[in-house]
């Protein structure tokens, strides 16, 4: 084992304990003042951490596919805020401020189809005229904290919508984007360890030049990947908009950072689709605490425990930032012939 | 010191490599396309909308230089512009992604006001009293800014977390915490809004030069010496040229006997300091108390498109910060005598970021059209 290796290891379990110590601490705390755990720990907050949770493996499902062919789609929250506004617009282009559950499902598609669309433009910049994927990835994300809300007010008169509708619930007081995003994580992992073209998105970002030799032509998946992510980071905005039933754009907008941690959640997974939704569903659990707090009427700011996903995404990132990166990730590639 | 072309490990060294790839006339040019094609599209944008576009670029204009409080106004937010694009030029300059601008300036500013209120009983009223309190003000700022933003820098060097993210976060964090203390341990009784106490009479910039309140000679003159020293530091001294070379080429600087860890904390260190600094003089100079943070001005992102504009280049920062600072100006006259909602110019600066992500884009055009043929 070499000496990085081992560092790297000594870092990951580091990162675990931590963890577990907060967690354990945090149960003895509530223990000590003498509030019962079950009471904290709901058969709701496991359905609404669920709820919070697919809009950020959505998004990590898209990131993670980009990464993995060798592009670093740092534009996932932007394209995230076009999903959620564009969701919301078409919504109340279909069915005014009380769409049917028929509109609202159509307007989730629409979303992701606008989603997909402005993300081919982004992908003919990267990859066509090799834009700085950091820079660009950071425009979108710019674009849309100030296009949303100004469409917003456009239409509404205000940077966030009034109150439209949110989907309903089908088995279990699921929603059923929630299996439909099961289905998605699924799939994703199949396509990417078990089908030829998953042996090609990871060998564009491992050895495109390998790739290219074999005949596959690597800006091709590049476009591809480059595309769905952002495809599925709409879908992500547009699902966390068909939970909450209005659109917010005031501040950081609604997604509030998701598009971020969406990122985090695939690095935390090891670009497995899989584990990147574990690493989704700590951070929708750590987002729907507060909700928890406030029923079993523990005293402590919703402000702060606000912010746990954030404290969790640094120690997260602090402890397992060494993940085995695609070795070409970052680099335009330009085929010899 | 301008950097070869290899060495590239990944996008992170990218952004840097094709800056320092460029000739200065080159980049001046991006520049001016990337803001003139931005606010064109503004422009189609404000007629889609079905605005006049031309009355629209009138308003731009006199909301920014159109009279002696629009200029005011204007310099007062290119102050802000230019010290926070500097805070960004540092770090990007060494290849560090120090996006966190935002949170290191709010933390900065709230450091400011707390010291000041919580100090000002001590001290007696006269102005000897109001300069030693904005002097402590002015340190604490930096202070904090610079711990602030060496935070992400350990974690990047020494765990290996990626500094765009966990700046990111930090922004959201320093948002939440600052707004906390300052809805609850720090907040006036006396004030309708959410804000600290004033700061005391005793406090506060002379107004020389312009009428305006919110605009000081002091400001003024902060800003062209912190861009001076740091334009001296980066290319005049040898901590200048490591850092930028192990941002650019770490290999060299390594075997040179560079501590690339040491760098990355130090970069960051510096780069918040400014971004404190630039909290401190928002704090005394503009606002005379610290408001909800969610609502402040996303100064520290927009210095990002500031720093990028100016190539990273501390000198080029000043056009760039005017810019920008007209622009802001421009927004607060347009949000009072216009239909357009002003969330149209915080569109136009994502517009101007991604158009100088692409330079390739100009460069095809440029050779399209025939023009700029002196490239390369």
């Amino acid at each position: 084992m070499s000496l990085t290796e081992y560092t790297g290891r000594k870092r990951v379990r580091i990162g675990a304990l931590a963890l577990v110590v907060l967690i354990v601490g945090g149960a003895g705390l509530t223990v000590r003042s003498g509030i019962a755990l079950d009471r904290l720990f709901t058969a709701g907050f496991a359905t609404r951490s669920v709820e919070m949770a697919t809009p950020i493996a959505l998004a990590a499902i898209g990131g993670l596919y980009a990464e993995k062919s060798g592009v670093f789609n740092i534009g996932l929250e932007g394209f995230m805020i076009f999903g959620a506004f564009s969701a919301a617009a078409s919504m109340y282009a279909l069915g005014g401020t009380s769409p049917t559950q028929g509109q609202v499902w159509l307007a989730v598609a629409v979303s992701a189809v606008i989603s997909t669309l402005i993300t081919v433009a982004f992908a003919v910049l990267l990859i066509r005229y090799e834009a700085d994927q950091i820079v660009a990835g950071l425009a979108v994300w710019f674009i849309g904290l100030g296009f949303a809300p100004f469409t917003a007010a456009i239409i509404w008169g205000s940077r966030s919508s009034p109150g439209l509708a949110s989907v309903n619930s089908v088995a279990f007081g699921q929603s059923p984007f929630v299996i439909l995003t099961v289905l998605i994580v699924l799939a994703s992992w199949v396509v990417l360890y078990r089908t030829r073209y998953g042996y090609w998105v990871q060998a564009a970002g491992e050895n495109p030049e390998a790739l290219d030799t074999a005949g596959v032509d690597v800006t091709r998946v590049r476009y591809a990947t480059v595309i769905f992510s952002g495809a599925m980071a709409g879908l992500g905005g547009a699902v966390l908009l068909a939970h909450a039933g209005n659109f917010v754009g005031i501040g950081d907008t609604m997604v509030e950072g998701r598009g971020w941690i969406g990122i985090v959640a695939y690095l935390f997974g090891n670009y497995n689709p899989i584990g990147a939704a574990g690493a989704a569903l700590l951070f929708g659990a750590l987002d729907m605490l507060n909700v928890q707090f406030q029923t079993v009427g523990i005293e402590v700011s919703a402000r702060l425990v606000n912010l746990l996903p954030y404290v969790a995404v640094i120690i997260v990132l602090s402890a397992w930032g060494k993940t085995r990166m695609p070795s070409s990730v970052g680099e335009s590639y330009e085929s010899e012939d | 010191m301008s950097g070869d072309d290899d060495g590239l490990r990944g996008a992170l060294d990218r952004a840097a490599a094709y800056m320092l790839d460029a000739t200065v006339l080159e980049r001046i040019g991006i520049a001016i396309a990337s803001t003139a094609l931005a606010l064109c599209i503004g422009l189609l944008i404000v007629a889609a909308a079905g605005h006049n576009p031309l009355l629209f670029a009138n308003q731009l204009v006199i909301g920014s230089f159109g009279s002696e409080r629009a200029v005011a106004r204007t310099l007062t937010f290119s102050v802000l512009f230019v010290l926070a694009g500097i805070a960004v030029a540092i770090a990007f300059r060494a290849g560090v992604f120090n996006i966190g601008v935002q949170g290191q300036f709010i933390v900065g500013g709230f450091a400011t006001v707390a010291s000041i209120v919580s100090l000002a009983p001590y001290l007696p009223d006269g102005t000897v009293g109001g300069i030693v309190l904005m002097l402590v003000g002015t340190l604490a700022a930096v202070v904090a800014g610079g711990l602030y933003a060496a935070l992400p820098g350990v974690l990047k060097a020494y765990g290996d977390a990626n500094e765009i993210i966990t700046t990111i976060m930090l922004n959201f964090i320093a948002i939440g915490f600052v707004g906390w203390l300052v809805a609850g341990r720090f907040s006036d009784p006396e004030a309708t809004a959410t804000r600290t106490e004033r700061l005391p009479d005793n406090v506060g910039f002379p107004s020389v030069v312009f009428d305006d309140p919110n605009l000081s000679i002091v400001g003024i003159g902060a800003t062209i010496a912190v861009v001076a020293l740091i334009a001296v530091i980066m290319t005049r001294t040898s901590f200048g040229y490591d850092m930028v070379t192990s941002g650019h080429q770490e290999s060299a600087a390594t075997y040179s006997g560079v501590d690339a860890k040491r760098m990355i904390v130090s970069t960051m260190t510096l780069s918040g300091m400014v971004a404190g600094l630039t909290g401190a003089i928002f704090a005394i100079m503009i606002q005379g108390y610290f408001t909800d943070p969610s609502g402040i001005g996303n100064y520290g992102f927009d210095a990002i498109a500031v720093s990028l504009l100016a190539a990273n280049n501390p000198v080029g920062v000043v056009p760039a910060g005017l810019l920008f600072g007209g622009l802001e100006s421009a927004g607060s006259h347009i949000q009072i005598n216009s239909d357009v909602p002003v969330q149209l110019i915080d569109g136009i600066v994502g517009l101007v970021v991604l158009f100088v992500a692409v330079p390739e884009l100009f460069r095809m055009m440029a050779q399209r059209t025939g023009l700029g043929g002196d490239r390369e």
